[in-house]
């Protein structure tokens, strides 16, 4: 990674404003994923209707990232380093709006199952919702310092949350079997762990755009997957 | 044969290195450009790109004091050899440069001059043909083959930069070197040399020495970066300016203090 400072001294200006814009996307997200995953615990409704109006916030923070970033590309024609920095921008930014998707879906599904909570047990939830919490905090801090060794262990770490992600699976399919009145409610708890497992692999996404900025090359191995959900059925 | 995957190499230079009087201005150049392919070299002033590009038709020969030790083939013969005639290697790699510099000739008789003085041309006719060829892949046929005998000076500065290259190709050259052919023109006759560049390589070697990055990533497939008398990297077009391997490089290419 290149340190040096341009010569025209407003282009530095214009690509720390757009980090600066999407760390801001970034701590955004993280704080509904983070809001979403507390009001799946606490079932507090307020704390969801917050969660949901909030969304707006970040699809629109994502739009001015993506003005600003085509406004430098057309007026400093960036090469090298100063080009990936701006694809990563736009790439990243999208991966954080969806973030921001799915911690609201996770809400909306939330204020569905307010009482219902007897129908799951959310402790697996709490593990994994904080393993995804961390890989979003190390992905951002990588992001932000071009640490591509941190982004990488963030990539690596992604299989743990697949582990928990087939085990609430086939706990939640258990349960449905068993317990064929709660169905709509699994459906929706079935929702919420992927969507938490899908934030998790949106993590992932971003520590390769991180390689990538930093390298200029995607990540060579195939990331190990820990997922099974997907071929989890009827026991 | 020779393809995007598979080229040929065109103009190999080996340990180029040259000096004018006790200044050494290039540093064992090593540098392969391929047939059929346009190679940029870039760098900041002062770097040798254009001594180097002068090196290629022997251009440097004439500066006093200025020798030149290494060796610079084309098609693997040495064009720095004795048995080498300067004026017929000059024919082979034609030159375009800064400022379009026609004769104070008519249209036609600037493109007919070097076919005249090489012999190409049995008659008349023959010599009529090869103004029309050469004026058609210049691009500028239609605008001016109604006045032919019109000065090529009244021409305007992209009309004349055309009218240049013309001339380098009317004697029907391997190689076209240019030394920041558009830098006197403006943005829409510089496109237009530029879409002619692309043309032309499919029937010459073209090297290009511009301060444009711009330029040079529109049109080379290889670009080489000198600094200093030396060449830092030479690589494929896309990857010098997507992902350089040299920090250097990297700190030319994006406009940084390097």
């Amino acid at each position: 990674m290149i340190e040096e400072n341009h010569i025209v001294s407003a282009f530095d200006r214009d690509l720390a404003e757009l980090n600066d814009m999407v760390a801001r996307l970034g701590a955004r997200a993280g704080e509904q994923f983070a809001a979403a995953l507390s009001a799946l615990e606490t079932q507090n409704a307020s704390q969801i209707e917050t969660i949901v109006a909030a969304d707006s916030e970040l699809d629109e923070l994502e739009q001015q990232i993506n003005e600003r970033a085509i406004e430098i590309i057309a007026m400093r024609s960036p090469k090298a380093t100063d080009l990936r920095c701006i694809v990563a921008a736009l790439k990243v930014s999208s991966v954080l709006e969806r973030i921001g998707d799915y911690a609201k879906n996770i809400a909306k599904r939330s204020r569905v199952i307010i009482g219902e909570d007897e129908a799951s047990d959310t402790g697996l939830f709490v593990n994994v919702g904080a393993l995804v919490q961390k890989m979003m905090q190390d992905v951002m801090t990588a992001y932000a310092n071009n640490d591509a060794e941190l982004a990488i262990q963030v990539w690596n770490s992604d299989q743990n949350v697949d582990a928990i992600h087939t085990q609430i699976n086939q706990e939640l399919l258990q349960d449905m079997r068993e317990q064929s009145e709660l169905t709509t409610v699994i459906a929706h708890f079935l929702f919420i762990a992927k969507n938490i497992e899908r934030v998790g692999d949106h993590a992932t996404s971003i520590a390769e755009q991180v390689h990538f900025l930093v390298h200029g090359t995607m990540p060579d191995d195939e990331r190990p997957k820990a997922d099974d959900a997907s071929s989890a059925g009827a026991a | 044969m020779t393809d995007e995957l598979h080229p040929t190499v065109k103009i190999k230079a080996s340990g180029v290195t040259v000096d004018y009087g006790e200044a050494r201005a290039l540093h064992g150049i090593d540098l392969d450009m391929n047939e059929n392919e346009v190679t940029a070299l870039i760098g900041p002033s002062g770097c040798g790109k254009s001594t180097f590009l002068r090196c290629i038709n022997r251009m440097n020969d004439v500066i006093d004091g200025c020798r030149i030790n290494g060796r610079i083939a084309i098609d693997d013969e040495d064009i720095y050899a004795n048995t080498i005639d300067v004026v017929e290697l000059r024919a082979r790699v034609g030159m375009v440069f800064q400022k379009p510099n026609p004769f104070p000739k008519s249209i036609y008789d600037n493109v007919a001059y070097g076919p005249r003085i090489h012999g190409q041309a049995q008659n008349r006719g023959e010599l009529d043909a090869i103004v029309e060829t050469s004026l058609q892949r210049a691009g500028i046929w239609d605008e001016v083959k109604d006045r032919l005998q019109a000065p090529g000076t009244s021409l305007s500065g992209g009309q004349q930069q055309r009218l240049c290259i013309a001339r380098a190709i009317a004697v029907q050259p391997d190689i076209v070197l240019m030394d920041e052919p558009c830098s006197a023109l403006d943005p829409i006759a510089t496109a237009v040399i530029e879409e002619l560049m692309e043309e032309l390589r499919r029937d010459y070697t073209i090297v290009i020495v511009t301060h444009s990055m711009q330029q040079a990533a529109r049109i080379s497939q290889r670009t080489a970066y000198f600094h200093l008398g030396k060449l830092v990297e030479h690589g494929l077009t896309q990857t010098i300016f997507t992902n350089p391997g040299n920090e250097q490089t990297e700190a030319y290419i994006s406009g940084r203090i390097g």
